[in-house]
């Protein structure tokens, strides 16, 4: 079976958010395995619950939350990324982070491309 | 001659191992830093990860920098370590190099300086490709 990695590494607010959002959603409907999402770089701020954006703008981080309650699409952020951009990993009941999002590191980015048939990054 | 055997190469081998591609120059971002974070990890896991440097990223090989200099951690000291991690494949793109008037000079050996053609034959031998 075919499966799909897709690495983000640009932050929210660049517009290839709602591209890479609008693809993984078309691959999870497609029935195509999407084994993760891996966030790096900038591409971590996705999981600060702390960003707003303008009530009438595209909300990345509800599409994020719903898709991986929907499909169970597991989300990872590298920690050293996170930590770097003010968003603290340590702390025990973290309210930076998102809940749909899990704190990983670059091990998972490993697994996810030694699994992964095609890896896709935005 | 050469591109027509490494064509040849490419549909005999499947495609495998993932290819970091470096296109930023060394201390204006992290981009540099964060690839090389990763080629080590995959190095560290034991998997196959090749190293290609081209536009701006040419300027991550060039011998006598010192990121010190300018208050950055030297992240290009560590590229010696790269046999350590068993990353031998490092290609860097012979336009970008002549683009920049740039001597093959590289602080790093076993850097080997590819044609346009031969870089794309080569990237297309990997499965996986990352962007920085």
């Amino acid at each position: 079976m075919k499966t799909l990695a897709v690495v983000i590494t640009t932050p929210p607010y660049s517009h290839l958010t709602i591209t890479a959002l609008t693809y993984v959603e078309a691959a999870l409907e497609a029935g195509i395995n999407v084994i993760g999402v891996f966030f790096y770089q900038d591409g971590v701020m996705h999981a600060n619950e702390d960003i707003s954006i303008a009530s009438d703008e595209y909300q990345a981080i509800e599409h994020w939350q719903r898709l991986q309650q929907k499909y169970q699409l597991p989300l990872h952020i590298c920690i050293t990324a996170a930590e770097k951009r003010g968003i603290a990993c340590d702390a025990i009941d973290n309210e930076t982070i998102n809940k749909a999002f899990t704190v990983s590191g670059l091990g998972e980015l490993v697994e996810l491309t030694t699994k992964a048939s095609r890896l896709v990054q935005f | 001659m050469t591109v027509l055997n490494t064509q040849i190469a490419s549909t005999e081998l499947p495609a495998s191992g993932l290819a970091i591609i470096n296109s930023k120059a060394p201390f204006s971002s992290t981009h540099g830093k964060d690839a090389l974070d990763v080629a080590l990890i995959f190095g560290a896991f034991e998997q196959k990860v090749s190293l290609f440097f081209q536009g701006d990223g040419v300027y991550q090989l060039c011998a006598n920098q010192d990121g010190r200099l300018v208050s950055i951690k030297d992240y290009l000291k560590t590229f010696s370590a790269f046999e350590f991690y068993d990353i031998e494949d490092i290609y860097v793109c012979q336009q970008s190099l002549a683009n920049r008037q740039l001597a093959e000079d590289f602080h790093i050996d076993d850097v080997q300086v590819l044609s346009s053609i031969d870089f794309g034959t080569a990237l297309n031998r990997h499965q996986h490709v990352l962007r920085f």
